[in-house]
């Protein structure tokens, strides 16, 4: 006899998270991909960050930004992960560390291709790159990169501000080839 | 405005974050100035080409089967959800009405309002369960068990190491994914956060305000002494001289109660001796 499968607790649950969150699936992979730099990692990464988001998603407010909402998820999937792979040691605070390293900027060349862009992002430091792919990529406000990176808005600004200024440093430096490529 | 002025809030100009007002001066300083419209245009290229490429990079793709496989493998966990008919408080009179047995039966009472600050403390638990292990919405960002531990008192050293990270209960492994301090409306809680019969579970440790040390008889071990339901999250609860402990999750009683058992006594003996 062929067992039927158990049939779905609330519908209406499966069908609006099928409609609001399940197509940012594929967005949230490469998001994953970019931070992690491996599928396998990716692929868990989302997994687990889709399923908490399903077993959440009755506290989701209809008529909100449902990627942010699952970007929040995965920013803390992220931090619980590397917390369990070894603890965090408080470390300098990077912003600070920056604060005075950013260099002369140059001017952004004028034709820059998608590699030259991509491999300058990559090699920021790993806080910038995030407060830029949530911002241009992911097209998230300020408020919403906050929420995500549990950070005051004042350093989400302050991050993007620096972070900008190191990537057009790198995108100058990429056309004079200097630089290591990431992708 | 001036060109530095303008220089300083061109992303978030581009990034439509500024006020109405800010933004026409914004638009009438680059009708009449052209180095800082290049440098709007050039900041705009640069935004546009980092999500052009984000997106059209192959290498970021995700394998056409993943997406239909997480679908899939969502779709069959959506069948086991619990059904939800939004927040509920039924199970409060039953966490009220033990919290009263226990007290009734003298364990554990010591001090004024402590019905009422113990109810307190567990909605708090609750809420920091909620929006710290499971919605991630503290206004506060948590910090390590150690800074705390420096900061708030030994009880939170306590919990860097216990309870160990793997948990064999009467009916699963408890796993531990997280430990850290945090703080809801104004409680701040040691918070350990547990993947648990398929769910994430929370352990809370809170100290009683103005609690004092409780000296249990000889080799007297906690006893559970509350359990119930608070916004459709299952609760359990003892006390260990002057902290609160709490397990919050969306597990059924027993469950929780079993993860409640096997933790309980090192952790007992280990924030009474904090």
């Amino acid at each position: 006899m062929v067992q039927q499968p158990a049939p779905p607790a609330d519908d209406h649950v499966w069908a609006a998270f099928e409609t609001e969150a399940l197509p940012h699936a594929d967005r949230l992979f490469r998001l994953a991909l970019w931070f992690e730099g491996s599928r396998q990692e990716a692929e868990d990464l989302v997994q687990e960050t889709m399923m908490q988001a399903l077993q959440s998603f009755h506290r989701f407010r209809t008529g909100t930004n449902c990627r942010a909402w699952l970007v929040t998820i995965l920013q803390h999937v992220r931090s619980n992960r590397r917390r369990a792979r070894q603890r965090s040691p408080l470390v300098e605070d990077p912003d600070n560390r920056m604060a005075n390293t950013i260099p002369f900027v140059a001017p952004v060349p004028d034709t820059l291709t998608d590699e030259d862009i991509l491999g300058a992002l990559g090699r920021l430091p790993v806080l910038f790159q995030e407060v830029i792919m949530l911002s241009d990529v992911e097209e998230l406000t300020y408020k919403e990169i906050a929420d995500a990176l549990a950070i005051p808005l004042g350093t989400v600004m302050s991050r993007l501000h620096r972070g900008r200024a190191l990537l057009r440093s790198e995108l100058g430096a990429s056309k004079a080839g200097i630089g290591n490529r990431r992708l | 405005m001036e060109c530095r002025d303008l220089r300083e809030m061109a992303d978030s100009f581009l990034a439509e974050e500024l006020l109405t007002e800010t933004n026409h001066e914004i638009l009438r300083h680059l009708e009449t100035c052209r180095a800082c419209r290049a440098d709007v245009a050039a900041r705009r290229a640069v935004r546009e080409g980092i999500r052009r490429a984000v997106q059209n990079a192959s290498s970021l793709d995700p394998r056409p089967e993943f997406i239909a496989q997480l679908r899939t493998y969502l779709a069959n966990e959506a069948r086991h959800l619990p059904v939800r008919r939004g927040i509920r408080f039924r199970g409060w009179w039953a966490l009220a009405a033990t919290v009263l047995l226990a007290v009734a039966l003298g364990l554990a009472y010591q001090g004024r309002d402590w019905i009422a600050e113990r109810g307190a403390l567990a909605r708090a638990a609750v809420g920091d369960h909620l929006n710290c292990a499971l919605h991630f919405r503290l206004a506060e960002r948590p910090i390590e068990l150690e800074e705390a531990a420096h900061r708030y008192g030994a009880a939170y050293r306590v919990l860097e190491n216990l309870p160990p990270n793997d948990v064999m209960t009467a009916v699963g492994l408890a796993h531990v994914l997280e430990r850290h301090a945090c703080v809801y409306e104004g409680r701040r809680f040691a918070h350990i956060v547990f993947e648990y019969r398929g769910q994430r579970v929370s352990l809370l440790v809170a100290e009683i305000d103005g609690g004092v040390q409780l000296a249990l008889p000889g080799e007297a071990l906690p006893h559970v002494t509350s359990a119930g339901r608070i916004a459709d999250i299952s609760v359990v609860s003892f006390r260990a001289s002057r902290h609160m402990v709490f397990f919050a999750g969306d597990v059924p009683q027993a469950d929780l109660r079993a993860l409640a058992d096997a933790v309980a006594e090192p952790l007992y003996r280990g924030l009474v001796g904090a």
